[in-house]
Order: C-alpha cells, then sequence, then structure tokens
C-alpha cells in the first residue's frame, strides 16, 4: 500500500536522531539537544508547559452527553486573543493574553460571561474598623455594564437594568466635532451572534467593562470546525491559553496568598504591605478585635488567581 | 512564527532533486524520500507541546509549495512531501495542513488538471489527504502570532521552482484564440456577403492579413519556447560559471543554437491546443540537449530570426510582438558566455 513507502521498515526509536543524518534540520537539531544535555540537570516538563498543554488539548475530541448540544457542521470556530489590561509594568512590552475558541452561532453575551478579569473580583472600600464585614459584593455585581467595539459599532450589554450605556459618551465626543470617525453605532450585545458580526483578522478591537478596564481583543483564526476538535457546544467559549501571574503572597508568612492589603500602616514595613488572612488579623487586632495602630486596609483580590 | 531552522533547505533540497528527476510518479518521489529518510525530521527527543508547534510550522512550510506561482511539478512534489509529513508526523491527534478560503479554487483546479492529464497517482493521493481529513479550511493562510520578531524574515524562496511569469499566455489563451479565429471567419462571411462575387470578398475590402490569428498563435508559441529555452540557459550557465570549462560553453553555445532552429520548426508543426497547459505537463518529454557540428548555428538562428522580424512587425494585433523580437535579439547578445565566444560571429 501507499503508506508502507513511507515508515521505515525497522524498529526505531523516535528519540535518537542518528549520527549519519543527511537532513540540515536534524544536524541542527541534535546540536541543541547536546548542549540542551550539557547544561540543563534536570530535564523534564516544568508544570507551566504541562498546563499549557493541557488547557490547549484538554478538549480535543470531546463529544457531549446530550445529541441536541453537538456542534454542527459548517460552524464556524473564531480564536481570540484577550490581552490582560496593563496592572504590572513589566507587562507593557508583551502583553500577557489568554485564546479563547468561540462558535460562530454563539452570543457575544456568552463570550462576555465567560472573560475573567481580576478587576470583576474587586471589593472597594475601606474596612480597617470592621474587618469581619466586608461585603460579599464584588464588583462584578455591582456594575455590570460592558461593551465590545467591533468594526465601527459598540456592542453594549443591556441585560440587567443596571447596565449603563458606556458607549453613549464616546460617541457623542466623536459626533461633537469632525474627528475623522465614521458612523459609530450602539446596539445591544444580545441580540447578535459572532456570525452577524463583521470582522477583521489581526485587527486590535475593544472590549470594556468595569466603565475603565480595557482590554483588546485580536482575532487570530477563523476556520470550519473540524472532526476532531471539540464537539461539545457547552464547553464553548473554550480557554485554551493562559497566561500565567504568579501571586502576591503574604509578607509574614509567604505561604498563603495575600488577601488584605494596607496602606500608612505603622506595623508593616513598608507601604503598601499584603497579608493573609491570619497574619493580618494576628497583628492588626488584639484578642478582643479591637484595631491595634493606625492603618488603612483593603481587601486584595490577587490577579493571579485565575491559575 | 519563527522558522523551524534548516527545513527550509531540507525541502528545498528534496523537491530540486524531484524536479531534475523531471517525472511526477510518486514511487520517484518515495525512493528521494526514502534516500533521505525525511520521516526522521520530526525525531529529536522533543516533548508534546514543542512537538505540536513544530509540527504546525512544518506543514505550514511546505503547503507553501503547493500553490501557486510554483512550476507544476514543483506543486505536485508538493503534495507529496505534505503526504509525507502528514502521514509521518508523530503528534496525537494528527496536526492539520491549513488552506485558505481564497486558494480551494485554484487546488480543485490543479486537482481537475491532475486528473485531466491522466496523473492518476497524484489525484488518489489527494483523494487519500482528503478522507483523512488532513484540511482545515480557513479564512487566512497563516496562523497569526504575537511575539515581536527581531527582523522580518522574507522567505526567499528558490527561482527554479516558480513557473516562468507567463504574462503573454495568459493573455492569449485558448478562448481568446478560438473568439478571434470566429470573428474573423464572420468578418470574411461579411464581406463575401456584402461583395458583388459571393465566394470570395473584393480586393478593396481585403484590409488585414487573412491569416493573423495564425501567426498571432506561432509567436505566442515562440514566445513560450524562447522563454524555457531562457530558464534553461540560466541553469546551465550558473553551472558553467562554476566549472570554468571552455570547451562546455562551446557545445553548450552549439546545442543552444540548435535547440533553437528546431524550436522554430517545431512551432510550424505545433497542433492549436497545445498553447496553454499542455507543454508544461510535457516537459519532461522535450528534446534534450544534443551537440551541434558548428559554431554556425547561432548565426543561422539570428538570420532567421532577422527574417522573421518584418512579417511579425505587420500583424497588427500582437502588442508585445516588438518586445519578442527585442528579447530575442538581447538574448544572443545580453548573455555573458555567449559574447565572449562569439564575437566574431
Amino acid at each position: 500500500s501507499v503508506d508502507m513507502l513511507m515508515s521505515s521498515d525497522k524498529e526505531e526509536d523516535s528519540d535518537v536522531i542518528s549520527e549519519d543524518s543527511s537532513l540540515l534540520t536534524l544536524r541542527i537539531r541534535k546540536k541543541a539537544l547536546e548542549r540542551r544535555e550539557e547544561t540543563i540537570i534536570v530535564d523534564r516538563a516544568c508544570r507551566q508547559e504541562t498546563l499549557a498543554y493541557e488547557m490547549e488539548s484538554h478538549a480535543i475530541g470531546k463529544r457531549p452527553d446530550n445529541p441536541t448540544d453537538v456542534v454542527e457542521e459548517g460552524e464556524l470556530l473564531l480564536t481570540l486573543n484577550i490581552f490582560y489590561p496593563v496592572i504590572f509594568q513589566k507587562h507593557k512590552d508583551h502583553k500577557p493574553y489568554q485564546t479563547v475558541l468561540v462558535l460562530g452561532s454563539q452570543k457575544l453575551t456568552e463570550l462576555r460571561d465567560s472573560i475573567s478579569c481580576v478587576s470583576d473580583l474587586q471589593i472597594g472600600g475601606e474596612f480597617s474598623s470592621q474587618p469581619d464585614q466586608a461585603p460579599e459584593h464584588i464588583s462584578k455585581d455591582l456594575y455590570k455594564s460592558a461593551f465590545f467595539y467591533f468594526e465601527g459599532i459598540f456592542y453594549n450589554d443591556r441585560r440587567y437594568p443596571e447596565c449603563r450605556d458606556l458607549s453613549r459618551t464616546i460617541i457623542e465626543w466623536s459626533e461633537s466635532h469632525d474627528r475623522g470617525y465614521g458612523n459609530l453605532q450602539s446596539v445591544k450585545m444580545e441580540d447578535y451572534v459572532f456570525n452577524d458580526v463583521s470582522l477583521k483578522i489581526g485587527f486590535p478591537y475593544l472590549f470594556c467593562h468595569q466603565g475603565n478596564c480595557e482590554h483588546i481583543i485580536i482575532i487570530t483564526d477563523i476556520r470550519l470546525i473540524h472532526h476532531d476538535d471539540c464537539l461539545d457546544r457547552n464547553l464553548y467559549p473554550l480557554l485554551i491559553k493562559k497566561h500565567w501571574l504568579c501571586t502576591r503572597k503574604c509578607f509574614v508568612c509567604k505561604m498563603y496568598t495575600a488577601r488584605w492589603v494596607t496602606n500608612r500602616d505603622s506595623l508593616a514595613p513598608e507601604d503598601p504591605c499584603f497579608f493573609c488572612d491570619v497574619c493580618f488579623r494576628m497583628l492588626h487586632y488584639d484578642a478582643e478585635g479591637n484595631k491595634l495602630g493606625e492603618f488603612l486596609a483593603y481587601p486584595y483580590v490577587d490577579p493571579g488567581i485565575f491559575n | 512564527m519563527s522558522a523551524v531552522p534548516g527545513l527550509q533547505a531540507d525541502c528545498e533540497e528534496l523537491l530540486g532533486a524531484f524536479q531534475q528527476a523531471d517525472t511526477v510518479r510518486f514511487e520517484r518521489f518515495a525512493e528521494l524520500w526514502r534516500e533521505r529518510r525525511f520521516h526522521t525530521v520530526f525525531y529529536g527527543r522533543i516533548r508534546a507541546l514543542e512537538r505540536n508547534k513544530l509540527t504546525k510550522k512544518t506543514l505550514e512550510l511546505a503547503q507553501q509549495y503547493f500553490l501557486p506561482p510554483y512550476a507544476f511539478q514543483i506543486r505536485v512534489g508538493a503534495l507529496y512531501l505534505l503526504y509525507g509529513l502528514y502521514n509521518t508526523q508523530l503528534c496525537q491527534p494528527k496536526q492539520k495542513i491549513r488552506i485558505a478560503l481564497k486558494d480551494w479554487p485554484e487546488i480543485q483546479k490543479f486537482q481537475q488538471d491532475l486528473i485531466d492529464s491522466q496523473h492518476y497517482d497524484a489525484a488518489y493521493i489527494f483523494r487519500r489527504l482528503r478522507l483523512a481529513r488532513a484540511f482545515h479550511f480557513t479564512a487566512m493562510p497563516k496562523l497569526l502570532s504575537y511575539r515581536t520578531k527581531k527582523k522580518i524574515e522574507e522567505n526567499e524562496f528558490k527561482e527554479e521552482f516558480k513557473d516562468p511569469s507567463n504574462r503573454v499566455n495568459s493573455l492569449i489563451t485558448n478562448d481568446v484564440l478560438e473568439e478571434l479565429m470566429n470573428i474573423h471567419d464572420h468578418y470574411q462571411k461579411m464581406k463575401c456577403v456584402i461583395s458583388a462575387d459571393k465566394s470570395q470578398p473584393d480586393k478593396a475590402l481585403s484590409l488585414i492579413k487573412d491569416d493573423f490569428v495564425v501567426t498571432l498563435k506561432d509567436i505566442t508559441l515562440e514566445h513560450q519556447e524562447w522563454q524555457q529555452n531562457r530558464m534553461k540557459l540560466f541553469l546551465n550557465a550558473k553551472e558553467t560559471d562554476e566549472t570554468e570549462n571552455k570547451k562546455k560553453d562551446e557545445t553548450l553555445l552549439q546545442s543552444e543554437g540548435s535547440e533553437r532552429a528546431s524550436a522554430l520548426a517545431r512551432i510550424k508543426y505545433r497542433s492549436y491546443s497545445a498553447v496553454a497547459e499542455a507543454s508544461k505537463s510535457r516537459r519532461h518529454r522535450q528534446v534534450k540537449l544534443e551537440s551541434s557540428e558548428s559554431a554556425k548555428s547561432p548565426s543561422r538562428s539570428r538570420k532567421t530570426s532577422r527574417r522573421a522580424q518584418p512579417t511579425r512587425r505587420d500583424s497588427p494585433e500582437v502588442r508585445g510582438e516588438m518586445e519578442v523580437a527585442k528579447e530575442t535579439a538581447a538574448w544572443h547578445i545580453g548573455m555573458p558566455v555567449i559574447v565572449e565566444e562569439n564575437s566574431d560571429e
């Protein structure tokens, strides 16, 4: 048969590059391998690499239990890169991003719900006097407005009555003088699916939520769904790549993730200073729960919380 | 994405060898593949994540040779190469070949050409790939990535792989010539109808050359021949520059001259439909270079070209005819090898 012409006839170890290889690729690779053997003591996948590989391939070939959830043939699959907002200075050059796969027939709101941003979890307010009463409401519940901007059209999230049209400011600004921007429109996000949206590949678009938390979105690929892809509709939008952020640990125990941040703290060595819950209470409050010293305390959500 | 080091050189070497073998049979390609043990290109203790990336880049590189403007033989070689790489990859599940939407019509045309010219093994290979679901149907050919590159990499593929850009042929195609012939016939008939003598047009009405369509076809064919010869000359000149063998030059010259003469003779007997694709796929059956007796042939052929020029100038339809004449003359003069040897001719 035709296949036999390709494979070798004897048993071969795909890890070993033979000495007399005529391919330039292999000669170069062999040199790199030898260099690696000399310099690296233990050569195996680190946990970031394992995580990245797992994320990329965990959903391949999955089929749903419920046959109505199957992705139809002819469905489009979009690959989006969603960039994190700039929090750390070092991210200004190489912006970290997460990669999401969406189906063409999915609504924009589904994507909006699947974007996890640390600013959604912030709790506003100063709680040094009543540390036990830090409210459960996170910003995601309080400020629900968001919009996508694709090709001159703002898609606003209007599902809840609290949602406001954040894009109105921008549209009014562009219409006030002739600023060279064409007709900017504002529509409802929940009425549209990705198949209806006109897009350019590689062009940066915007997702804005919380009023001022902005994420750049770039579409890297559009293709038809394939037999080997994940065909379970419930798993989309599917996250396949995420940037790993190091979590900030408590200053005292250096073990637990920081949950509190203090400013102008007479008891802390630096400003701002991060504490886990236990160390925070042990240092700043006595056995009866009275506040010791002068400080301002805010609940802290670490960006690495999604790791 | 940064390229895999050495891979382009290996692929071009394999495709070059296939082109030299001057055939489109899969058995020949498989022999060349086995000689080089090309399936080992994925070896080397690569971990899963890196292996996926590497295989993707390999398939992307090979896929570029599959599309125009590459020569027919190179495209068939690229098809075989893709088949080989797809089947010998070590990734599980297999990485797919990305083809952009805009390229599909050309590929389908290519497949139709394969079937029409009875290269059934290549058509079978393509069908196997389709059945194995080896293709991703994408909007854009290249998958974007966002690492800042230190320098913009220019992909310089070898000139020899490319089909000579055949603008004259794409202008004067089969269809155009047929149309011209039809209109010409119709015109002649109209002239007959309005003349006194119903069987032939009035002498006063003969304003154009009657056989201009045939002349046009001949000139187009000649241009194509000349282009092919020039390519061969270019390739041979590269080799002879290195060896610097005077004797070789002479025989080369003589064979070029004789080829030119035989080419002119061949044109006269060529049939109507041989303008476009057929000649490309039958290139491997062309007359091989043979040495002729004396160095007089270049001058002879030059004279024939001079004789041919007056008739060519009269033909009204051909725009490029002046260009063809000039270029033919330039071909004789411009080549550095010929000038030194033939300064007295």
